[in-house]
């Protein structure tokens, strides 16, 4: 039996590797990295390497199921979509479209995400449409938005060869983005200065040339200062700031005072904050990248701007090898904004509360489209609680573990009329669904992806679907179709595409073609830049000028005191993503879990009478969960640091739920905890067996 | 038996004949002289997932794979230097042998160096070695290629092809040919001072952590290393009930890799871990077992080493850092 | 081109042969004495005391075990077995009369025949009393040996093992527990109670002999056994007559998946499985550096 090999993207993160998938028999059975693909160049991470145990068969969905009061009992895609349909209806009649919403998935593709918005719009009549990005990057789109007019990476992944100072901020890219960690590590090798500021001694820090330990939460409190510095001794860039940026007199008064207790603040002495001024400030080309420890905290979207501010006030934008560059999470969390999958924007950031943009898609939809702006994800669970939100269909997430705000996220869908969910295997949001649709997964299927640096990708099928698995798209036009609608009735995907790059400008020059033809499009990719753009913003922004706009330190919601004397942070694990459902289906990054998830400083161990790989209970405010610590010296005293989405013990349960007032992002990087160590030789009792306990009681 | 060599107009009448008894690896179009593929055919003979048993509630069965023959066709000297290591590595397991022995192996001669190719310094190319191949092509003109049979199963699958002798002079031509090769190598006094510097045990600790510490333990070396063969064991039930233990491969560069069920790891270290790997691949005491290194000088790991250590970075970094002592 | 491979003779078998689950007793916490039984006796070769055997439970996988004792002619040996992980967690709920694997034997056993004549003292913490308890019944029986002391290290009272056993080997060999924790209880036996570990409690084993050892067999961590064999070779015990057996994880147990291997630069394609687990000090070491 001959091996078919098929050109496909990694379905892990945004960086959004080049990947062939091997199949025999119509199995897959093992994946290979491409050598010429432009960003991964024959290199895959962990996760890479293991994504042919992710779609394996075993645990997969094949077939719709319609809940009973016996269980889940397998139905027909006849039987399934009807009752979708008929409910639907009932419910727009009863309650109007606003009761109703879709959240699509950043995980799926474009086409799959154009879809679900165009259903929404054209065939359900509501902007309740949204996706799951809310907790990675959102104060990324509203910060750069203000002060750029987009909320992309500015610049390409290549650009990390062609700088001479790499910044990373708040960001853990050898775990996270792996390739792009890999990248910079070679960067640097090869002479780059490299500057990484975090709480934690990540991998990189550790490689860095200067790495500021700051305290978390005193973002805001550093870049002013180094602003300051900049502006104090002449380092910036006039010619830039003058002809392309507008407030410098507002953000110079702004940071007037910013130096004073900054070292205390920060926890980082003066000639080092004003070497980093210096150094960035005066490379030739300066590079910024960043990630959750700028977005996750009730300061989110003003880190972002801060950030901006320093790199605008530096003219580091705009050239290569410069930039302000967000590592988005999922593979598809930039095609899933681009493609409209958020309330108040069609494709393209084309604005819903913009008459134009609405007759356009009218016209060429040729069906009426909403008014109103729609529910985010957070509104539809707010409305839902309140009894204004009805029915909800969702696809390719698992907010019951993901969302920070679990306990209120399982009460809403447990409340709803309606739930449908599309899923490849059986996750703990499913379980709540009236009706599951079986999808197939990324190697079942065509279409496109959009990486963090905003390149179109071609992903390809390799397999057949797995029993009656459908893409996403597939059965979101058979929903259409039975509530009379031929809006998604698409021949196949690169219709679908066709429709996207007719609707939305920075997509309009892009085709399959073309696309596999040069690896990629990154957008814009318009007739005036046919072959695409790899860098933003070079001689103009789109609000015209860049804004410069003052912030001012705030402080992280939750502090520590003498009940909870310790600060928790979260993490990633780099052999992890989302809530693991692929990803723990291989053997071995299944096995790669440490044992311990609390990591923790040896002295604060010490004190707290905490072993290396003994069992612990730590607490916050709003939950107690049960682990195995983890003594290291990457975290300082006074912080300890757990990774996100295990059911074994989920953090979500400790965190703040407190919000960046603009994007609703949760304070996520930042809450007070206890952690007290549990009898010697006993094991951590996982959180379902904990739950009945109240907090005070353990303590 | 004898080498016997005729002259060939194209490979492809070589494989078009093979592939009337044979299934052809890999199934597309000419072979890719001077350039080993990305993944190399490894898979192929130790195979990447492998069935071992089931049990089927009172029995244990040994599933052996029976594949069809097939010929790997247009293998560089590395690749097949590499399964002459795993030949012996794997000579008493019946899985491998039972696909080793339905192989026939087609080698290719380099006649220029690959970008991160290094075979002559570790005795595996550029020329193909007769032990280790059934048939060998090598490129005389556009027109016109060798084809040498190495041994009786080469000579037997020719069988049915009409041939003509080669002549000495084209024999020879193929030695100066390979010689003048091995020539355009690029300096390889990294690998010697590294070798030596393992070896000897000179490497400092402080070099091997910092090595470590930019192992993403991806498993991408170890997964396109010719000649890596450590695999993990699970266990899945199948649709009629039946338990079925499968091997797959593995890579001693996860940190769970030697981690024991009471968490004792003796190479929680990163830097342990890589220094082992580099261990097994040019150890002295590796070479005196199998009669060579344990590297074959392919490079792939090289390229597909996102943290930057694959075999020249780490030799450069070894041999900078031991002049540096002296 | 027929396919004719079973017919190799050397082929490693990687395939269980099935035994039963006959029945267990608790032997300390988390701990079981397990007895099995070949389905067909005389299937596996008889094992030589050190040698282990890859137990499987169909379903959960397979893991590394000693024999307490080998096989007798209705094909039933022992084991003992602590509860660790998943493959041992699912054989503590498995029933007597389970269908289990077995292969095996495996390794290179304890060096019997260098034991002769010798003044033994063993030392084994935890779990490493296992792979001894074989060895300490034959050295029994046979009485090649002059003397022989058991150095026992637990954390504490329960979790110490093969109680049977050392009460049965009370009579014939001198006996010290050295617990970390020695709590209130004073037992009425015959065994020397000492506190803290096996190295702390040395002194004291060996001023109350009244021999000196010339051969020592460790088991147990490989910190324990570290420091104990570095102990003695202060005391001027030659490497030569210093053995220890040596934990890896195993997938395979005959040299082919690699998981057992020993870092030690010089033995870096050595593996556990088959050229231990018993090793001599010696061996271990580094060679000279060449310069
Ligand atoms: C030569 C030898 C003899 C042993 N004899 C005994 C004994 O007599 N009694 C006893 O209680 N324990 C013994 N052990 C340890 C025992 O093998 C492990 O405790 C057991 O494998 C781990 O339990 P698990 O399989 O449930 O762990 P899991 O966490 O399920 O481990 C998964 C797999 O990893 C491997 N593995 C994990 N830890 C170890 C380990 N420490 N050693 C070897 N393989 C491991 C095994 O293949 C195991 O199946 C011995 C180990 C070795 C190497
Ligand atoms: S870095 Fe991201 S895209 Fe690349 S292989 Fe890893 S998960 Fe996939
Ligand atoms: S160690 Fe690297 S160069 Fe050597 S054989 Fe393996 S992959 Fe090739
Ligand atoms: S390729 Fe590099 S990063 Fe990946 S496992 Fe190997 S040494 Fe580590
Ligand atoms: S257990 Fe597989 S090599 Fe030793």
């Amino acid at each position: 039996m001959a091996t078919k090999v098929t050109t496909t993207i990694c379905p892990f993160c945004g960086v959004g590797c080049g990947m062939n998938l091997l199949t025999e028999k119509n199995r897959l059975i093992s994946v290979e990295p491409q050598i010429d693909h432009p960003i991964s160049r024959g290199q895959l991470c962990a996760k890479g390497w293991s994504s042919a145990y992710g779609i394996d068969p075993k645990d997969r969905i094949t077939h719709p199921l319609i809940r009973t009061p016996q269980g889940f009992r397998q139905t027909s895609w006849n039987k399934a979509l009807e009752t979708v349909a008929a409910r639907l209806k009932q419910i727009m009649e009863e309650t109007g479209p606003q009761a109703i919403g879709i959240i699509s998935s950043a995980r799926a593709t474009n086409e799959d995400n154009y879809a679900a918005q165009k259903l929404a719009r054209a065939v359900l009549k509501t902007n309740n449409i949204d996706h799951c990005a809310r907790i990675c990057h959102s104060p990324t789109v509203a910060g750069l938005n203000q002060t750029l007019g987009s909320g992309a990476m500015t610049n390409s992944a290549e650009d990390i060869f062609e700088t001479d100072l790499v910044l990373v901020f708040g960001a853990d890219p050898t775990e996270n983005h792996s390739i792009l960690g890999g990248h910079i590590i070679r960067a640097h090798l090869e002479g780059t200065q490299l500057i990484v500021v975090d709480p934690r001694r990540t991998r990189l820090a550790k490689l860095a040339d200067t790495h500021l330990q700051l305290k978390p939460g005193s973002n805001i409190a550093l870049l002013n200062a180094i602003i300051k510095i900049i502006l104090d001794n002449r380092w910036q860039d006039k010619k830039f700031l003058d002809q392309r940026c507008e407030g410098l007199a507002q953000l110079t008064a702004s940071v007037a005072n910013a130096l004073e207790g900054v070292e205390k603040t920060t926890g980082i002495s003066l000639p080092k904050i004003e070497a980093v001024a210096k150094a960035y400030s005066q490379s030739k080309r300066a590079m910024i990248l960043y990630g959750m420890g700028v977005t996750q905290y009730v300061s989110g979207t003003n880190n972002v701007i801060a950030l901006s501010n320093l790199a605008l006030t530096c003219g580091q934008l705009g050239r290569k090898g410069t930039g302000i560059n967000p590592l988005r999470g999922q593979n598809n969390v930039q095609g899933a904004c681009d493609m409209g999958c958020l309330p108040n924007v069609y494709p393209g950031y084309q604005k819903v509360d913009n008459p134009e943009v609405r007759a356009k898609f009218s016209q060429h939809w040729k069906t009426e489209v909403p008014e109103h702006p729609g529910l985010t994800s957070m509104g539809m669970t707010k409305a839902t609680l309140a009894g204004e939100f009805r029915g909800l269909i969702l696809f390719g997430e698992n907010p019951v573990v993901t969302d920070p705000d679990q306990n209120l996220v399982k009460r809403a869908l447990g409340k709803l009329d309606l739930l449908v969910v599309a899923e490849l295997t059986m996750t703990d949001t499913a379980r709540m669904a009236d009706i599951i649709l079986p999808a197939a997964s990324f190697a079942e299927k065509t279409g496109t992806f959009t990486n963090c640096e905003r390149r179109v990708q071609h992903v390809q099928q390799a397999l057949p679907p797995l029993g009656e698995a459908r893409t996403d798209w597939q059965w979101l036009a058979a929903i259409a179709q039975q509530l009379e609608s031929d809006q998604l009735d698409w021949p196949d995907s690169e219709a679908v595409f066709r429709e996207i790059t007719e609707l939305t400008p920075i997509y309009s020059a892009m085709n399959y073609a073309k696309m596999d033809q040069l690896h990629g499009l990154q957008w814009p990719c318009s007739p005036e830049t046919p072959e695409g753009t790899a860098i933003l913003h070079k001689d103009t922004f789109p609000i015209g000028k860049a804004r410069l706009i003052p912030v001012h330190p705030i402080p992280i919601d939750e502090n520590i005191d003498s009940k909870y004397p310790l600060l928790l942070t979260t993490n990633r694990l780099h052999f992890h993503y989302g809530c693991g459902s692929m990803t723990r289906k291989s053997p071995l990054l299944e096995r790669e879990i440490p044992t311990g998830l609390l990591f923790i400083n040896p002295a604060d161990a010490n004190e707290l009478g905490v072993t290396h790989q003994s069992a612990v209970g730590v607490g916050s405010r709003r939950g107690y969960i049960e682990t195995r610590a983890m003594l290291t010296d990457d975290l300082p005293p006074g912080l300890v640091c757990m990774p996100y989405h295990f059911h074994e013990a989920p953090s979500n349960q400790l965190t703040n739920t407190a919000q960046d007032p603009l994007t609703k992002m949760p304070e996520l990087k930042a809450c007070a905890v206890f952690v007290q160590p549990l009898e010697p030789g006993s094991f951590p009792r996982p959180i379902d067996e904990i739950s009945g306990l109240s907090v005070e009681g353990v303590k | 038996m004898k080498i016997q060599s005729f002259y060939l107009n194209h490979p492809n009448t070589l494989r078009d004949h093979l592939a009337k008894s044979y299934r052809i690896e890999p199934p597309q179009a000419a072979p890719g002289q001077n350039t080993p593929p990305l993944v190399s055919p490894k898979g192929q003979l130790f195979a990447e997932h492998e069935n071992l048993f089931t049990f089927d509630g009172e029995c244990f069965r040994e599933t052996l794979p029976n594949p069809e023959p097939f010929a790997l066709f247009g293998v560089q000297s590395c690749d097949l230097t590499a399964i002459s290591y795993q030949d012996q590595f794997f000579a008493n397991d019946p899985y491998y042998q039972a696909r080793r022995q339905q192989a026939l192996l087609i080698g290719i001669d380099c006649l220029s160096p690959c970008q991160h190719g290094f075979c002559p310094s570790v005795n595996a190319g550029p020329g193909v070695k007769h032990e280790t191949a059934d048939l060998i092509l090598h490129q005389l003109s556009t027109t016109s290629w060798l084809l040498l049979a190495c041994n009786q199963k080469g000579l037997g699958a020719l069988e049915g092809l009409s041939l003509n002798p080669a002549n000495q002079p084209e024999l020879n031509d193929r030695d100066d040919r390979i010689a003048s090769c091995i020539e355009q190598f690029s300096d390889d006094s990294h690998l010697k001072q590294g070798i030596t510097a393992i070896n000897q045990n000179q490497v400092p600790e402080d070099l091997w952590q910092q090595l470590g510490l930019q192992c993403l333990s991806c498993s991408g070396c170890t997964s396109l290393c010719p000649t890596c063969s450590c695999y993990g064991t699970w266990e899945q039930q199948e649709s009629n009930g039946d338990i079925r233990r499968q091997r797959f491969w593995d890579s001693c560069l996860y940190e769970s890799f030697q981690r024991e069920a009471s968490q004792h790891n003796p190479t929680e270290k990163a830097g342990e871990r890589v220094k082992r790997f580099w261990t097994h691949k040019f150890g002295d005491n590796f070479a005196k077992e199998f009669g060579r290194y344990g590297c074959v000088g392919c490079g792939r790991c090289e390229v597909t080493c996102p943290g930057v250590i694959g075999v020249h970075s780490v030799m450069k970094r070894i041999s900078s850092d031991a002049q540096l002592d002296n | 081109m027929h396919n004719s491979i079973t017919n190799h003779q050397t082929f490693y078998n990687l395939t269980p042969t099935a035994m039963e689950l006959v029945d267990f007793i608790d032997d300390g916490e988390d701990a079981r004495h397990f007895r099995f039984r070949l389905i067909t006796p005389q299937s596996i070769n008889t094992p030589k005391p050190g040698q282990f055997f890859m137990l499987s439970v169909p379903g959960a996988g397979e893991a590394p075990f000693t024999f307490t004792a080998k096989p007798n002619n209705q094909g039933v040996f022992r084991a003992l077995i602590r509860k660790m992980g998943d493959v041992t967690t699912a054989l503590f709920q498995c029933q007597s009369g389970a269908i289990l694997g077995i292969r095996g034997p495996f390794g290179k056993g304890w060096p019997i025949a260098s034991l002769s004549d010798k003044k033994i003292i063993m030392v084994a913490g935890g779990c490493g009393l296992a792979p001894l308890t074989g060895l300490i019944d034959q050295l029994i029986a046979e009485r090649h040996h002059k003397h022989l002391a058991l150095v026992y290290g637990a954390r504490n009272r329960a979790l110490q093992m093969l109680n049977p056993e050392r009460l049965r080997w009370q009579r014939e060999i001198s006996l010290f527990d050295v617990l970390e924790d020695t709590g209130e209880t004073v037992t009425s036996s015959k065994n020397h109670v000492l506190e803290g570990t096996p190295l702390d409690a040395m002194d004291s084993v060996l001023r109350t002999l009244d021999w000196t050892p010339d051969m020592l067999l460790l088991c147990g961590p490989e910190v324990m056994m570290k420091a104990v064999a570095k102990n003695f070779l202060q005391r001027g015990l030659p490497a030569q007559s210093i053995w220890l057996s040596i934990e890896r994880r195993m997938h395979c147990a005959v040299g082919l998946c690699g998981h057992c291997y020993l870092s030690e630069h010089h033995l870096a394609h050595h593996y556990v499985c088959k050229d231990g687990p018993t090793y001599r000090w010696d061996y271990l070491q580094p060679p000279e550096k060449t310069e």
